[in-house]
């Protein structure tokens, strides 16, 4: 099978994000091949080169976000008056308050707005690409002019109608930036066009190319997002009032196109999934898949039988304020009230300047807490807690420190998918930490939560777990299960091979099937191949905690299947491929009588089924 | 609800946007770090006189006051802690409609408009430009002295280099400042500029000797006004950035396109005219210091050229200047080239318009002429072009 990753300011740049969990993937699924599309962020992402990339990457394209070539296409009369239709249709919609009163008045807006965005979208998309010029008419001063009517418009957002020609600049200009995808020549047919999937590795502007391949050629969209951009978007975002309500509004509508679009979504835990279905995302088209992290680095501390301090706790991570290391060093203080033995590491280095200024605020508080105490511990002499990094003498490396601690403590106040806990989980330590992001989804039940910027329960939980090793050890051997089920690499690229092969075996055939003259073949598609229907029996959605990760689990059925020639003939491979979805090898309905299964062109869901 | 409480400006957002603004409850000073943790009073859900969404909102005052949708407060919430078991103690289902009721109850008055921050300045000048703006004129000057002082061979080889280097010196000053040509745009004009300039030091004097048939004015070189353009690079992008300073002020005061045209239309023919006073001043003092001529008019209306069309190419419009440019250049040559073949035999009336115009004006007025059009042409599409405001959205020389 053909995959179109598309990355933004990610894999296979050296510097990119998710790079890792790309580069895994990719080596991972190396039977299917993959052409990486990618869009850079700056000069020095694209001067800094790119990761060694496995043979299955056949190609790479790559397109810079920082900065567009103008092409020199001066738009023509017809064009011009295109391209303003188009942007005006556009600006209009961000401008649009759309508050109807009732709530279904308000879900029916929703719809017609987001069929106006998306109609002008493509309209945009469609001038780029058979006239060029779409970078200078973003520039010119017709789009800024299109953008005032718009904002002086009857009905238009409060704050848009305040925006003044600094503002009115500002969002052309970013508006420019944001729809430089839609200039790029990837979505002709020896590109975009012919690969049998898109992989967005992260939603928003990534995913902008995979929504235009799949308006021009219907390759089914795949959306994995492990944080969520639009929150993103709005924590970042600043300027006046108007400027952020204009981007923020084509931001979320694109966004909601991108979820409307898509085959399937898979976000990296349950807050970026709540983010999506918030945003319209249709809730059997999303799939939880946890990333998966490397697990043969901790097998050994895993694996073997616990040899740390039974009294001490280890903190793991990077050092900055949201990890709110002042409250764990107040709680450490009373779990020294309770066990005079108790020792604190800390290990981790500063980030940032910020994360530098937290850390020696953070020792002047152990200093402060725990004054010279040579009297009271005699062997160490030293303070109680102890500040390290990774590479020093003491911790040569993560295994070590975590396997130095009896318990593992997460003090966090905002956290994402908390790396730190999981491994901890796979070096088998029972864990502390705080209800914040996705901890309680990852620890499950095999650690103790607290709620966050509470020391004394924390310090009460950690008082719980030094004092009980018989709990401490079946704890941490629950938590290294746990994790080797949900975080493992083997997980999350078996769940995207699995993804694969279910999108593609329900993606209906438009492609024009040909015989071996290359001539066009009538009926070489089965009539039903077009006719969108649902092929297995929808089941009720089981959701939640437990089916976190196992797909197949869950079952799909609302609008996505479509049954095909190919997808048939590919079916009883399937069977045995897809877990959980017995019925598929026995029950198909819709049988592609009289087509030889070669003829149908798409020999990809068979030749995948084989394996 | 002390858990939701926020310390400090410790955020992960960007330095001096987003998060950091969003610290909350204005007495505690920035930087603070609470010591002493206090112990966790419930949240206010036995359901008292308090509203507890109430004093949530006035919490996050800033954030709220901030919004423009629900989901940025969602946002900003989530990264102050909230989860959803938080906004179920506010009797809501999760922090989404948490959010919404406190976008809603945000008192918005329609009215006053919401307060803006102060525009980021537009770059300083380094300083670096601004300098080496005078590279040309002291080149020149150098040059035109040493042409001066020396005769015969050694002249030409001065000549050949002091052009050279002017020539250097110019690409060097502009590739800097407010008249750069920004990135993706291609200056056309650069051969019909020397052109031009070479017509200037040169014209004149071949075009006397033609209709004159006097073979010594054939290599009289006209330095004053060359040497003045030169050093008119400096006062040239001294206006350009005031263009582009001015024009930033007004883009952030001006409430539509239509103002901001208005308002700026009038800047930058003041803009020309302050250049236009300078360069006269200095042929002046040119001409009094080399004894030459007066003021020649060519020479002001070569500068006003030269300036429009590079302001023009500096903002994007490369398209317009190239190709005046290249007419004017294209005339001169032609006038002169008419002159000259108006010696072959029956060819004589070739030269009538060229003569007619010096008989009447002199010979100078053949470059004032072609280079005075070639200016109000550009002039009537700069007052068209550099009034957009799109023109002006990147600080040309800054990109």
């Amino acid at each position: 099978m053909r995959i179109g990753l598309l990355t933004e300011g990610g894999y296979p740049y050296v510097s990119g994000d998710a790079r890792l969990w790309c580069d895994r993937l990719v080596r991972g699924l190396e039977r299917h091949e993959f052409d990486v599309y990618a869009l850079s962020r700056s000069e020095q992402q694209e001067d800094e080169g790119w990761v060694p990339l496995p043979p299955q990457v056949s190609r790479v394209r790559t397109a810079p976000l920082w900065t567009a070539e103008d092409d020199g296409v001066v738009h023509g009369r017809r064009a011009r008056r295109r391209f303003a239709e188009a942007y005006g249709e556009l600006a209009s919609v961000l401008c649009s308050a759309g508050t109807p009163e009732s709530r279904e008045a308000l879900k029916a807006a929703a719809g017609l707005e987001a069929d106006r965005f998306s109609n002008a979208l493509y309209s945009l998309a469609e001038l780029a690409r058979e006239e060029g010029g779409l970078v200078g008419a973003l520039r010119s001063e017709a789009a800024v002019h299109t953008l005032e009517r718009a904002c002086r418009a009857p009905g238009a957002l409060g704050a848009a109608r305040e925006a003044r020609v600094a503002d009115l600049l500002t969002v052309a200009g970013h508006l420019e930036r944001a729809l430089r995808p839609l200039s790029l020549d990837w979505y002709e047919n020896g590109g975009l066009g012919s690969v049998d999937l898109c992989h967005a590795a992260a939603g928003g502007v990534a995913a902008l190319p995979g929504l235009l391949a799949a308006h021009f050629h219907g390759v089914p969209l795949l959306v994995t997002e492990y944080g969520v951009p639009l929150r993103a978007h709005y924590l970042g975002t600043c300027g006046d009032a108007p400027v952020r309500a204009l981007l923020a509004a084509f931001h979320r509508r694109l966004t909601v196109e991108v979820y409307r679009r898509a085959a399937r979504l898979t976000p990296g835990n349950t807050h970026a999934r709540r983010w999506q279905e918030r945003c319209g995302a249709d809730r059997a088209k999303i799939r939880t898949v946890y990333p998966g992290m490397e697990v043969s680095r901790f097998a050994e501390v895993g694996e073997a039988p616990e040899s740390a301090d039974p009294h001490t706790l280890v903190w793991v991570g990077r050092v900055e304020p949201a990890k709110d290391l002042i409250s764990l060093l107040h709680a450490f203080a009373e779990v020294r009230g309770a066990e005079p033995k108790a020792r604190l590491r800390i290990v981790g280095a500063a980030a940032g300047d910020e994360g530098a200024a937290y850390l020696g605020h953070c020792r002047a508080l152990a200093a402060q807490l725990f004054p010279h105490e040579a009297d009271r511990v005699p062997a160490a002499g030293d303070n109680p807690v102890s500040f390290e990094e990774i590479g020093d003498p003491a911790v040569p490396d993560l295994a070590v420190a975590y396997a130095s601690g009896a318990v593992v403590v997460l003090s966090s106040v905002v956290e994402g998918f908390p790396t730190s806990l999981v491994e901890a989980m796979f070096c088998g330590r029972p864990t502390v930490s705080t209800d914040a992001g996705a901890v309680v989804e990852v620890i499950g039940g095999t650690g103790l939560v607290v709620p966050p910027r509470n020391p004394k329960a924390l310090a009460e939980a950690c008082v719980a777990l030094l004092r009980a090793p018989e709990r401490r050890a079946r704890l941490g051997a629950a938590a290294r299960a746990r994790a080797l089920e949900l975080f493992t690499v083997e997980q999350n690229v078996a769940a995207f091979r699995d993804l694969y092969l279910e999108i593609v075996s329900r993606t209906p055939v438009r492609k024009v099937v040909l015989d071996q003259a290359g001539e066009p073949l009538p009926f070489g598609a089965p009539a039903e191949a077009h006719v969108p229907g649902r092929w297995t029996e929808p089941r009720p959605a089981a959701g939640g905690l437990g089916a976190a990760g196992g797909l197949g689990v869950t079952d799909v059925a609302d609008g996505a299947g479509v049954a095909s020639g190919a997808s048939v003939a590919g079916g009883a491979g399937l069977g045995g491929v897809v877990s959980g979805r017995p019925r598929w090898a026995v029950d198909t309905p819709v049988r592609s009588t009289g087509t030889h299964p070669a003829a149908t062109g798409e020999p990809v869901p068979a030749g995948e089924g084989a394996r | 609800m002390s858990e939701l409480r926020w310390d400090g400006p410790e955020m992960s957002g960007g330095p001096e946007c987003g998060l950091s603004r969003l610290d909350h409850g204005s007495s505690r000073p920035e930087g603070s770090v609470r010591t002493s943790p206090e112990p966790e009073p419930a949240p206010a859900s036995g359901g008292g006189a308090v509203d507890p969404v109430k004093a949530l909102m006035h919490r996050h005052r800033v954030l709220c006051e901030r919004a423009v949708d629900p989901l940025e407060i969602a946002a900003g919430l989530e990264a102050h802690g909230v989860t959803d078991r938080t906004a179920a103690r506010f009797r809501h289902r999760d922090v989404f409609s948490l959010a919404e009721e406190m976008y809603a109850r945000v008192p918005r008055d329609p009215e006053t408009p919401p307060e803006r921050r102060p525009m980021p300045p537009a770059s300083a000048p380094s300083g670096g430009w601004a300098v080496l703006a005078l590279l040309p004129g002291a080149l020149c000057a150098a040059a035109v002295s040493g042409v001066r002082l020396t005769h015969g061979q050694p002249r030409l080889v001065v000549a050949a280099a002091g052009a050279l280097a002017v020539a250097l010196g110019l690409r060097v000053a502009l590739r800097r400042g407010p008249l750069r040509v920004p990135l993706g745009t291609t200056g056309r004009g650069g051969t019909w500029t020397c052109w031009l300039i070479a017509y200037a030091l040169l014209g004149d004097g071949l075009l006397v000797a033609g209709l004159t048939d006097d073979p010594d004015g054939l290599w009289s070189l006209a330095t004053a006004p060359v040497l003045a353009l030169a050093l008119s690079c400096a006062p040239a992008l001294w206006c350009a950035h005031l263009l582009s300073v001015r024009a930033r002020r007004k883009i952030v005061a001006s409430r539509g396109l239509a103002d901001f045209a208005d308002s700026v239309k009038p800047l930058l023919l003041g803009v020309l005219a302050l250049y236009l006073c300078a360069l006269v001043a200095l042929l002046a003092l040119c001409g009094t210091v080399l004894d030459e001529s007066a003021v020649p008019a060519g020479a002001v209306a070569l500068g006003a050229l030269l300036l429009l069309a590079r302001l023009l190419t500096a903002h994007g419009f490369p398209h317009a200047p190239a190709v005046v440019l290249g007419a004017a250049a294209l005339t001169e040559t032609g006038a002169l080239a008419s002159v000259f073949a108006s010696r072959l035999p029956g060819c004589s009336l070739l030269a009538v318009p060229v003569r007619t115009v010096t008989d009447t004006w002199g010979p100078g007025a053949v470059p004032t002429l072609v280079c005075g059009i070639g200016a109000l042409l550009l002039l009537v599409h700069a007052t068209r072009t550099l009034t957009r405001a799109s023109a002006h959205a990147r600080p040309p020389g800054v990109t």
